[in-house]
């Protein structure tokens, strides 16, 4: 579970997230919505541990800040960002034993092998495309095996073979019990994936569906009737 | 701490490969090595011409850098830049389930390392240039480089770790002790010109009993004091003092809090660490970190010019928002050689006679200072939109390089005009030096374009740098030999207008040449 309450987060007078509450439960894909500077990053990015915030983030049940909810956390930032010195496969043997993973040489092919990473294991950081380092990036936070995800527009810069890779992946996640938050703009990506959707503006939570509430409506209805922007 | 080894282990060990197998970094790499050996072989010897090689002259040494590491880590440490995160730090290294504080500790391994060099060269010289007792040497060497590094550890943790001290008040300390270094420094200047500059009077001012009660690096200079002057009642206890210190410095920093909140500085570092460094391969002169965003001015005003003039229109356009308009960095420097050549030299230049010529030397001398600078434009290169505007590419080039010619000229007049009226260079000679001089810097920036269309990327920026100075000297030093030649046998007013007209025909046709790099994006290798 991933536990939003009270969040704030100001850079100098600017209030970039004023008092956010939010919860994705056990096992649920959590969708964060919003148009540009609505705050999202700033959410996932004191989630993640990257900023310092007023209120309390917690990550199955554990403050997040703390080593024990780290252990359980995986995340895949909206700009993936290498070592530029170190390979494919060096970084995922960092991972596991930075967070003691206890994945195996074969699972670690088997990721590879799925996003079409296994034949460039041995290549460099700063040799890898924009794609191929989001790809390194998901493989990365799937080598965790993790009880919480965060994804921040994790298509972007993805080929076509490896979204559908990453929907199912999702899917897969949600299947075992991991609670997944994905923040992104591209609405039909998200579609089929979401159990429960939050919609940002000027730092707030302006609403927020689950899949039931919604009622078979599409996301961008949704959206756009919280936003009172227009469909295309 | 094993993923953080390891990390920076196969990461070490990535970059010797690679630098192994790149001719160009394995280079650098030994003349980088050579050049160090020889400058610290060269201090040796001048310490020892001085007379500084004793005890006294290793004193001196250490208080010189207690002072300069003390200071500085409490400046880099207390604006959290003193440690290099890289972005990919941020994406793997903070969001992992690892102490804060070891990822602090383990991540200043360049720092260290730093530190270990520093204190073996000193180790060494206290052997060899400063011939102190083995056992005082290897005291010196473990004591001084353990406690340093301690304290030093201590202090950086403190320091990134605390958030309980305002930014306001650690603001107010940084520029404490700015003041306090500039005072120190004007002191020392008083001192020397009130007493004079003798080994005497340096080492009475490195004796004042005032010094070591200096906390922090005076309690540290006290023992050294001890170690290599024998016990006196001030450095014992001055001494005591900073074993102290660094003992209570280090069980705080172990028992300090830290949930990782200097994450947010860090992250951003890194991402302003990385902007430098890309900025500096572009060949852009950035000298620090400045954290915030550039603010420009604002200026309503369309781009005028059809075809390849839309590109100098634009790029004049962004100069007008820029605070200084085209005046940078280099329009500063040319002001500061300006005016140190037309003070220190213009007795024995207008002496001479030849005042001209010597004026000649300076606008060669500074075209190679500033060889290095390559300036905005050649971001042009990197923008697509350039090879989509429907002109010719010789048109291209010239528009995009425009403004550099501009900035030449103003460069330039800066440079010449001073430094000729100080010397009493004829008018006439003042303008053709300026125009050399921007002729001068249009050559180095063809021949720059020149050496990236033949060599491309495969020697990297200091390949392309060298074939440049080749290039451009083979060139151009043809044309300063034929009318050294023509100045001494037949009239010495030839010498200006035979090497004004002659870079120019070679400036054109190198022009010319690197125009090509103008017709597609591509490079030629």
């Amino acid at each position: 579970m991933l536990e939003i309450q009270g969040l704030s987060k100001s850079y100098g007078n600017n209030a970039a997230v004023d008092n956010v509450d939010f919860t994705v439960p056990d096992g649920q894909v959590g969708i964060l919505l919003g148009p540009n500077g609505a705050g999202k990053s700033t959410i996932i990015k004191s989630i993640a541990g990257l900023l310092r915030y007023k209120g309390m983030i917690r990550i199955q049940g554990l403050p997040a800040r703390t080593v024990e909810a780290k252990k359980v956390f995986a995340y895949v930032p909206e700009i993936p960002n290498m070592f530029d010195a170190l390979t494919v496969r060096e970084h995922i043997e960092y991972i596991r034993m930075a967070y003691n993973s206890d994945i195996t040489d074969e699972e670690v092919e088997q990721i590879l092998k799925e996003f079409e990473m296994d034949d460039k294991q041995d290549k460099l950081g700063n040799e890898l495309s924009k794609g191929m380092m989001q790809k390194v990036s998901i493989c990365c936070a799937l080598a965790v095996k993790p009880q919480v995800i965060l994804l921040d527009e994790p298509m972007v810069g993805l080929d076509p073979a490896a979204i559908k890779k990453l929907k199912e992946v999702v899917l897969e996640l949600r299947n075992q019990g991991v609670t997944v938050l994905i923040s992104t703009h591209m609405l039909e990506m998200v579609e089929n994936l979401w159990d429960i959707m939050f919609v940002m503006e000027k730092g707030h939570i302006i609403g927020s569906y689950t899949k039931q509430d919604a009622e078979g409506r599409d996301l961008d209805d949704l959206f756009f009737a919280m936003t009172g922007g227009e469909k295309e | 701490m094993k993923a953080l080894i390891y990390l920076t282990k196969r990461s070490f060990i990535n970059n010797l490969k690679r630098a192994v197998t790149k001719p160009t970094t394995l280079i650098a790499l030994i003349f980088g090595i050579a050049y160090g050996a020889f400058v610290i072989f060269g201090l040796g010897v001048m310490a020892v011409g001085v007379h500084i090689d004793s005890v006294k002259g290793l004193l001196a040494v250490l208080t010189i850098w207690s002072i300069y590491n003390t200071f500085g880590n409490f400046l880099g440490y207390s604006s959290r830049k003193g440690i290099i995160f890289r972005p990919g730090h941020a994406h793997f290294v903070f969001t992992a389930p690892i102490d804060p504080k070891l990822v602090l500790i383990s991540s200043a391994w360049m720092n260290y390392l730093f530190s270990i060099i520093v204190w073996l060269l000193i180790g060494i010289g206290s052997l060899t240039v400063f011939r102190i007792p083995i056992l005082s040497a290897a005291v010196i060497f473990l004591g001084g480089c353990v406690l340093e590094l301690a304290f030093e550890a201590a202090v950086m943790i403190f320091l990134y770790t605390n958030d309980r001290v305002p930014e306001k008040l650690m603001k107010a300390i940084r520029m404490g002790i700015k003041i306090f270094l500039i005072v120190c420094a004007l002191a020392v200047v008083l001192y020397f010109r009130k007493n004079g500059l003798t080994l005497e009077t340096a080492w009475a001012l490195l004796d004042m009993p005032g010094l070591q009660m200096i906390p922090v690096f005076g309690w540290q200079i006290a023992i050294y004091r001890l170690i290599l002057l024998g016990p006196t009642v001030l450095n014992v206890i001055c001494s005591i003092l900073y074993l102290a210190m660094a003992a209570v410095s280090v069980i705080a920093a172990v028992r300090m809090k830290c949930d990782g909140g200097y994450y947010e500085e860090a992250a951003k570092f890194a991402d302003d660490y990385a902007d430098l460094k890309k900025r500096q391969k572009n060949g852009e002169m950035v000298f620090g970190l400045s954290g915030k965003k550039r603010s420009f001015r604002r200026v309503r005003e369309k781009i005028a010019g059809k075809g390849a003039q839309a590109i100098f229109y634009r790029q004049l356009l962004e100069y007008k928002k820029e605070k200084f308009f085209i005046f940078d960095k280099i329009t500063l420097i040319s002001l500061v050689l300006a005016f140190i050549f037309s003070y220190s030299l213009s007795d024995s230049a207008a002496e001479s006679g030849v005042g001209q010529l010597f004026l000649l030397g300076v606008v060669a001398y500074v075209s190679l200072v500033m060889s290095g600078y390559l300036g905005k434009w050649e971001s042009e290169l990197k923008n697509p939109y350039l090879f989509l505007v429907p002109d010719t590419p010789l048109r291209k080039m010239w528009y995009a390089t425009l403004i550099e010619h501009i900035k030449a000229f103003v460069n330039g007049c800066i440079i010449c005009i001073p430094i000729g009226i100080f010397w009493h260079v004829n008018p006439v000679e003042i303008i053709f030096c300026i125009l050399i001089y921007v002729v001068i810097q249009a050559d180095r920036l063809y021949t720059t374009v020149l050496a990236q269309c033949l060599l491309g990327d495969v020697f990297g920026k200091t390949g392309q740098n060298v074939l440049r100075m080749l290039i451009q000297s083979a060139l151009l030093g043809a044309g300063a030999g034929v009318a050294v030649v023509v100045g001494i046998f037949v009239n010495m007013d030839f010498i200006f207008p035979i090497v004004l007209i002659y870079s120019m025909m070679v400036t054109v046709a190198v022009g010319v040449l690197a125009s090509l790099r103008f017709n597609t994006m591509e490079q030629l290798v």
